[in-house]
């Protein structure tokens, strides 16, 4: 992954005592700071409208638990989402915040340990629940660890609950934050996955194949659960021969035994995201495919391509190992049934089929004699 | 208050006007006859403003339509509101602006020149928020980027847009092209009189068919399919439309067309009676599908759906357009 080049730091009235406010601002000590009003947008004349090169430190004022919104007549996984940031250095050509996002510039949100406690109070009073929690939703989990510090005070608050998990997504291959923490229970490291093609042409700024999983290499060895997810899968003609590299590296480097699921979603965007991704990446093969609308009205592929990619990737993954937990995010019942060869009947059946798979691999770590 | 505007009237020599499109103009693909017609008989009815440059030439705020006339018509001089050069260039533009605005429809070409001319002055926020909706236009920057891009299309395309034989959104699109790409795009476009949404279907299709098969746009619409139909002496211009869009939607969505004939094939052959439809979820993306009855009276009604009742091989309906071979 190239290094995050940070050039300003806007902070937010109100964000400015922050003791994240304070760490961040240590470790870029050659940024040009600016105080700046929370409507205010400051992205200077002539910047690139997602302003990747400033970070602004401020207040969220939303909920910072929140499930996935997932979308509407297609089947959720029951994720919870742990808003850290939102924004990323890395610039993916289909990433869905550039139609998402309508304020420029990285974001962290610097008053998220004050809300610790209330969070941690909310997943307590919730025993029988299993929380998956992840943070790579809206920024990735790692890429921006080094400044903020993340993996420091969510790991400890995180492992020690009994009934939740917390996932880290990535595609960046810098692991040291992570590995120097001593905490390893419930937490899953993930990386996002795609051919080596897909990744040198659409996913700029991320860590090439190769470097991502000898990094999950690396945190498996010190104890760290995995997941992967091959999402945005992309169709073009030469793709099986791109999956087919990407899980002999899997299968070359990564035990999959402690592997807790691999997720498959192939790419699919609202009409107003093709617009911005044009304009950003002129050059960009990801629209090539046979897109149609989606019963939510977001553009997917043909469900027969769809399905045709699913269990290719499936088969081959099985192949490799029968134990992945392998799911589909946001799918219709029949895509699950004909790529598959099972289906969840509702969201509620496929977070219990997680749910397990927590059971099984981080349960059985937590048994006073397990690993 | 705002304070009123300096300027005072001259005798302006036509030759010493500067007429090229200056940087204040907003004209573009217009006639000078009506307007000639009118100064003939009643002279120029309010006098054009202009600023002395430094070089004693005249460079043209308002008017440029009339001083065109004039030096058409070949008269040698005509009164003019001369400004102050100390005139702030958005102060001109904006003087322009409202003496257009208020008596004429401004083409899309012209509105873009506004826009193109503001921005140098005036921030994108207020662009999109002010003077967006003052030339009617939908205020959102997707708009705003096709509008500041459109004057530097070839002038055949920027025609084609003022006369509004292009759609803007169309334009758009062709700005990512190459110039023989849009140009040829132009002319199918332009020839044949595509509707806006053919226009909008096609060009995108043209694109993403071009990157899938790496070949540039062009090269798919010279090809013999697309040309044969273009040539076809007998075919109305409508009529090649039609099929050559369709012609491109087959090769851009090449399963899905296989589907939905798959889905007609098994459908025939199940003989419905006359006005009974079936009609799948649409892309065959949801699983359920409906029957369509058109009837006029009940009796009608109870007819068709006992035909329909009896009709051999309902039962058997199944997904048809997963029958692709």
């Amino acid at each position: 992954m190239q290094e995050v080049k940070i050039r300003r730091v806007l902070i937010e009235k109100g964000a400015e005592n922050d003791s994240l406010t304070k760490r961040i601002l240590k470790r870029l000590p050659g940024a040009a700071r600016e105080a700046v009003d929370p409507h205010e947008t400051a992205l200077p004349q002539g910047s690139e409208e997602m302003d990747k090169e400033s970070l602004r430190l401020m207040n969220f004022k939303g909920e910072f638990l929140k499930p996935c919104p997932g979308t509407k007549r297609y089947i959720c996984c029951g994720y919870q989402i742990l808003n850290v940031g939102i924004n990323c250095p890395m610039d993916c050509s289909y990433c869905f915040l550039q139609s998402y996002m309508n304020q420029p510039s990285l974001r962290i949100y610097t008053n998220l340990q004050q809300e610790l406690e209330m969070i941690g109070d909310y997943i307590d009073k919730e025993q029988d629940k299993i929380f998956r929690i992840g943070t790579g939703e809206f920024t990735d989990s790692l890429a921006l660890d080094d400044l903020a510090g993340w993996t420091e005070f969510l790991l400890p608050f995180f492992s020690h609950r009994k009934n939740c998990i917390l996932e880290l997504k990535t595609k960046a291959s810098s692991v040291q934050s992570l590995l120097k923490s001593r905490f390893r229970e419930g937490i899953v490291v993930a990386w996002s996955l795609n051919t080596p093609h897909i990744i040198k042409q659409e996913e700029y700024r991320t860590a090439p194949l190769e470097e991502r999983i000898l990094a999950a290499r690396k945190c498996q060895k010190e104890g760290f659960l995995l997941a992967f997810h091959f999402d945005p899968l992309i169709h073009s003609s030469k793709w099986q021969e791109g999956l087919d590299e990407t899980v002999d590296l899997l299968d070359k480097y990564i035990d999959p035994k402690s592997v807790i699921w691999i997720s498959l979603g192939s790419f699919r965007y609202m009409p107003s995201l093709k617009w911005a991704i044009k304009r950003r990446f002129p050059r960009t093969e990801i629209f090539n495919g046979e897109f149609v609308t989606g019963l939510d009205g977001k553009f997917r592929y043909f469900k027969p391509i769809r399905v045709d990619m699913y269990s290719t990737v499936a088969t081959r993954l099985k192949q490799w190992h029968n134990d992945l937990g392998i799911y589909l995010c946001m799918e219709s019942a029949d895509v699950w049934e004909q790529s598959l060869g099972r289906a969840p009947h509702s969201p509620h059946d496929l977070s219990t089929f997680l749910d397990n798979r927590v059971r099984k691999l981080v349960g059985k770590r937590r048994e006073p004699n397990g690993l | 208050m705002q304070k009123p505007l300096q300027s005072t009237l001259l005798q302006v020599a036509i030759s010493d006007l500067d007429l090229n499109p200056g940087p204040f103009c907003m004209s573009f693909n217009f006639s000078l006859e009506q307007l000639k017609n009118s100064i003939e008989r009643f002279g120029v009815l309010n006098a054009p403003y202009v600023i002395k440059d430094s070089e004693s030439r005249y460079t043209v705020v308002t008017g440029y339509r009339r001083l065109l006339a004039l030096r058409e018509l070949g008269w040698p001089e005509v009164v003019c509101h001369v400004l102050p050069s100390s005139i702030p260039p958005l102060e001109a533009l904006l003087l322009n602006l409202y003496d257009n605005i208020v008596h004429r429809k401004m083409n899309e070409i012209e509105k873009a020149m506004v826009l193109v001319r503001l921005n140098r002055f005036v921030k994108q926020d207020a662009l999109i928020k002010e003077f967006m909706p003052m030339l009617g236009i939908p205020a959102n920057k997707q708009n705003l980027d096709i509008f500041l891009q459109v004057p530097k299309l070839e002038e055949q395309i920027r025609i084609s847009i003022a006369t509004q034989r292009i759609s803007l959104r169309v334009a758009g699109v062709m700005m990512t092209l190459d110039s023989g790409d849009r140009l040829k795009v132009n002319e199918l476009f332009t020839g044949l009189k595509l509707s806006f949404n053919q226009q909008w279907e096609a060009i995108q299709w043209i694109v993403e068919i071009a990157s899938r098969e790496g070949r540039l746009p062009k090269e798919i619409l010279e090809d013999d399919a697309v040309m044969d139909i273009v040539n076809n002496s007998e075919m109305s211009n409508p009529i090649k439309s039609k099929t050559i869009v369709k012609i491109l939607r087959k090769r851009r969505f090449p399963s899905v067309v296989k589907a939905e004939n798959a889905f007609k094939k098994g459908v025939s052959r199940l003989s419905l009676p006359q006005g009974l439809k079936i009609i799948p979820p649409p892309f065959f993306e949801g699983k359920k599908y409906r029957l369509e009855i058109g009837f006029s009276q009940g009796e009608e009604l109870k007819e068709k759906v006992e035909s329909l009742f009896h009709l051999p091989g309902l039962e058997h309906i199944t997904d048809f357009w997963k029958d692709t071979n």
